[in-house]
């Protein structure tokens, strides 16, 4: 376990009143509050989280809410940290860090809105990237099956081989 | 068409262009543009510069994370040959070391090294095809069929190796890789590195064409790099010395001695100089891993007769691999049941090609499209995945 990492939580515990977690050397976790989210983030990146690596959104229709986890890595520290937010699966929306990491940002939020339909407030691009004239639910949904939007939309009931898949 | 003027020698281009509001031309580079691969960029043209650029991804949607959610780890090292089809054996890596780092299980040494050396093989194939395509997109055809050429022998090793030549069929699996090297493996490495020699230093050749048309060419300076998320060669081609091998180590790679190449100028030929300088590096890898290579077994005893029901312990993972386009990143969510609850994958060309590349590509020339567009080994199927 680095030392690095211990000393980055240290700092963010007298920060921001956080205690985060060292899972192995380089791998800092930690549970956020969607209050002051972005105000955390940006005095995360002024300690030198500069890449936003990815934005992953995750679906818990039985507790209702929508986790999100940004993974940001510091050049500096050469440590990865991952924040995780839970928002309200009702009504999915979330402050955009478009502010902060910028293009990076926009282009991660773009893609969990169009897949998980969760709105980010403040970016100003959320078309959608890969599906076209969508109407159904986010696809990326737990409650949208896609075997079963298969099967109706696209089974040919006259090519008897394709009972093998849908039938 | 209003504006256009007849045609006579005495007329100038301006006056043939059209005026006002028209002045600005749709123009679709791909998705059917044989330069493109799958995907379209959408170009706002005023003459011959590109005003603006607008990404149009989609074309190669499968939605891997979904399904995904479907399938047993086993199956999904399958699957994930298909991230990419350019670098699949390093899909299959990231994927692997996910779910060995949920199950806690520590591959045997032996496959650590198998896995290196194929990844790095992998890493230097796409490269060439890297290579081959930027050349032909710059008017230099015969370096396209170079590489291929030079990369069927990396292929003819993985048809050796993994029993495919282009998809492996999850042979790097959780828990190690699939078999170990058939009997005269390493001596064959051995003789095909010979071969990579010799392709770079074709590569190395200054040929006029490819200076001519890349450099100076779709400059991204450090700021924006790092703004736009840019990583792997592209973000060394701006002058950032970062690499996961080096930073973020994962399987053995912290054991070898190789250098990170960098370069300051930020443009599409820094870029190229770079991929170049890799494959030099990743052979200097393959060779000190074959030195090395330990004796024993290639996969876990947990895993060496496939189990359908094993569950994923509960928990979360973040993985991050260097491949060869740049920064890999696999998200893994288990609920304790036997297949993953939730896969996020994160492909390099996610950012190089929509915020980088629109940025590039706004203020450019027509013709400097393509070479903006290769510079940035880009691979549409890890962006849509």
């Amino acid at each position: 376990m680095g030392a690095k990492d211990l000393e980055i939580l240290d700092r963010i515990a007298s920060e921001f009143n956080m205690r985060g977690q060292v899972r192995r050397k380089g791998r800092i976790w930690l549970d956020t509050p969607a209050e002051g989210f972005v105000d955390f983030c940006r005095w995360l990146k002024e300690q030198g989280f500069e890449h936003l690596s990815a934005i992953s959104a995750i679906d818990w229709p039985a507790e209702g809410t929508y986790g999100l986890a940004y993974h940001l890595w510091s050049y500096l520290d050469n440590t990865l940290i991952t924040l995780k937010v839970n928002i309200d699966r009702q009504n999915p929306v979330m402050d955009s860090v478009t502010g902060i990491w910028d293009g990076s940002a926009r282009a991660h939020e773009r893609e969990i809105h169009e897949l998980f339909g969760i709105k980010f407030e403040g970016n100003d691009d959320l078309t959608p990237l890969f599906l076209e004239d969508w109407e159904g639910l986010p696809p990326f949904r737990k409650d949208f099956n896609w075997r079963e939007y298969v099967g109706e939309k696209y089974y040919d009931r006259d090519n008897e081989r394709e009972r093998v898949y849908y039938g | 068409m209003t504006g256009i003027m007849s045609v006579s020698e005495s007329t100038t281009v301006d006056q043939l262009r059209p005026v006002g509001e028209d002045s600005a031309y749709d123009f679709y580079f791909g998705p059917a543009h044989p330069g493109s691969g799958n995907f379209g960029t959408k170009l706002k043209i005023a003459g011959e510069v590109v005003t603006s650029a607008r990404a149009d991804p989609g074309y190669l949607h499968r939605g891997f994370e979904k399904l995904m959610e479907y399938r047993l780890p086993i199956q999904n090292s399958v699957l994930s040959d298909r991230i990419c089809v350019l670098e699949a054996l390093n899909w299959n890596l990231i994927h692997a070391e996910a779910v060995e780092e949920l199950m806690e299980i520590e591959p045997p040494e032996r496959a650590k090294y198998i896995r290196v050396i194929v990844a790095e093989l992998s890493r230097i194939q796409s490269h060439f095809i890297w290579f081959g395509a930027f050349s032909i997109s710059t008017g230099f055809e015969t370096g396209f069929k170079l590489a291929l050429a030079y990369r069927d022998y990396i292929l003819d090793l993985f048809e050796m190796i993994t029993g495919g030549r282009v998809y492996p069929a999850g042979y790097i699996c959780p828990g190690g890789v699939r078999r170990d090297f058939p009997a005269g493996a390493t001596k064959k490495i051995a003789h095909v590195l010979d071969q990579i020699g010799r392709m770079v230093r074709i590569e190395e050749i200054e040929q006029p064409a490819l200076p001519a048309r890349t450099k100076g060419v779709g400059v991204l300076s450090l700021d924006d790099a790092i703004r736009l998320g840019a990583t792997g060669p592209v973000l060394r081609g701006s002058g950032l010395k970062t690499d996961v091998r080096k930073d973020d180590p994962y399987e053995v790679y912290d054991r070898f001695d190789f250098e990170v190449p960098t370069r300051e100028e930020g443009d599409a030929y820094a870029r190229y100089l770079v991929g170049v300088e890799e494959i030099r590096q990743s052979e200097r890898i393959i060779r000190q891993a074959l030195q090395q290579l330990p004796e024993g077994e290639v996969i876990a005893p947990k895993f060496k007769r496939i189990k359908l029901a094993t569950k994923i312990p509960e928990g979360d993972v973040y993985v991050r691999n260097e491949v060869a386009r740049g920064e890999a990143g696999v998200y893994m969510v288990s609920d304790g049941g036997d297949k993953p609850y939730r896969v996020k994958i994160r492909g390099p060309s996610f950012l190089h090609m929509i915020p980088v590349l629109e940025h590039l590509l706004t203020g450019a020339q027509i013709a400097d499209v393509p070479a903006i567009y290769w510079s940035l080994n880009v691979c549409p199927a890890d962006l849509d995945r």
